[in-house]
């Protein structure tokens, strides 16, 4: 495997590579958590922990795991490191832990964790496995943190539950029921991938 | 290839019981910081059923401050009730029932404040459920919970129920409520707790109450 340059591995999994705009994984979560920008930010936050440390992980027992079992083993990798979180939200954030409710759990089913586990980590080394995790994660968190920053200021007036929208302002309740979730993911994905420079990409690849 | 299929186990043996281990590790360590967030929860839902107003960004301290003033907490014959009492300490104003029971997903735990007389709601709130979020799950949403408010008990007839739901906007008398659109499981589940519970702890309370025990 050529070795590959962190700067480049950040940026992939940060836009070119982006889990949720580019390969539509994680849109579960994406989708239900987003309608209040906190929750949206310890969720994100939670998974850059979980990808990044199941990275380390997967990657660190890429030689001696059987690969038959790899799929098991990645599996019980990463419910452990979703538990701890729970774990840790319930002790020492339970409101938010409250709030997340069921999707904390559902960080184990999360596509891109287990993505990244097959396609990266078991293939590379422990930094750049460290360093692809934090990009998806951070690629994850980043897309989410803008859905929830426009469903929150639409739909709620506030941003991280501070009025900010002026007097005369109605909220848009659309904007935090799951339509408004469906809306303004889609509407996210359509700008993202109308941006100029990956156009002349796709137009270099087909030629 | 036995060998191979060996390590295999032995190795999925080892790692999962290190990562339980881990695991296990860690949520020792946090047990009790996490009992006492499931206790102050408990003590906001019994407080607010109650009509003790709490505000919204009150200190956990000042949660179990409050709760230590103005609710007692009694035991008897298995049955918990909770009392809630007015501001000056000695005025009886309500008493706490736990609504407990299976929903369409996963048990549905509760609680219902019911006035001394024990002839209306003074108020209801689910606190743990796994139903379904958006369908299920809006048993804990406002709307859902506001409609038993000052609701009055009529004591059910044979193979009656205390509350019925009924699809929204049919329901006419004092007993009928609003179910969930969409949620019918949850709903039916939902009906037979709250009558099941309502049928145990009612008679008993008014019992202890005849011989002014509680």
């Amino acid at each position: 495997m050529a070795k590959l340059k962190s700067g480049k591995i950040f940026a992939s999994g940060l836009w070119k590579e982006n889990p949720i705009f580019r390969q539509i994984l994680g849109i579960c979560s994406a989708l239900a958590v987003t309608n209040l920008l906190i929750n949206t930010l310890i969720m994100g936050l939670s998974l850059i922990f979980v990808v990044t440390m199941s990275n380390v992980t997967v990657s660190a027992l890429r030689n001696i795991t059987p690969t038959r079992i790899r799929m098991m083993v990645q599996t019980l990798i990463i419910a452990s490191y979703v538990i701890i979180v729970d774990v840790f939200l319930k002790a020492y954030l339970p409101d938010i832990s409250e709030a997340l409710g069921p999707y904390v759990g559902l960080i184990i089913t999360n596509c891109i964790i287990m993505g990244r586990c097959e396609a990266f980590a078991r293939n590379n080394t422990l930094w750049p496995s460290f360093v692809d995790g934090v990009a998806s994660g951070c690629g994850y968190a980043f897309v989410l943190l803008t859905i929830a920053f426009f469903r929150e200021l639409m739909g709620f007036g506030t941003l991280f539950g501070m009025d900010v929208m002026p007097g005369g302002w109605t909220n848009w309740i659309i904007m935090v029921m799951p339509p408004g979730a469906f809306f303004m993911l889609a509407a996210f994905i359509w700008v993202a991938r109308s941006l100029p420079p990956r156009e002349e990409e796709e137009a270099g690849v087909k030629r | 290839m036995i060998k191979k299929r060996l390590f295999s186990v032995i190795y999925m043996f080892l790692l999962t019981f290190f990562f339980t281990a881990i695991v296990s590790g860690i949520h020792e360590i946090n047990k009790e910081r996490i009992a006492i967030n499931e206790e102050i929860k408990l003590q906001k839902i019994v407080l607010n059923v109650l009509g003790i107003q709490v505000g919204p960004g009150t200190l956990d301290v000042r949660i179990r401050q409050i709760f230590g003033e103005r609710v007692k907490r009694e035991t008897g014959e298995g049955r918990i009730i909770y009392r809630g009492f007015a501001e000056d300490g000695n005025t009886l104003i309500g008493y706490a029932i736990p609504l407990f029971g299976p929903g369409f997903w996963g048990p549905i735990y509760g609680v219902m404040a019911v006035d001394p007389k024990l002839e209306k709601v003074i108020g209801i709130a689910f606190y743990r459920h796994s139903e379904t979020p958006g369908l299920g799950g809006r048993i804990t949403e406002e709307w859902f919970e506001e409609q038993f408010k000052g609701r009055k008990l009529f004591t059910p007839g044979e193979d009656q129920r205390y509350f019925s739901f009924l699809p929204p906007g049919t329901a006419k008398a004092d007993n009928e409520v609003d179910a969930i659109t969409g949620a019918t499981g949850t709903s039916k589940a939902v009906e037979r707790l709250i009558d099941r519970n309502l049928k145990d702890y009612l008679p008993w309370i008014a019992e202890e109450r005849a011989e002014g025990r509680i």
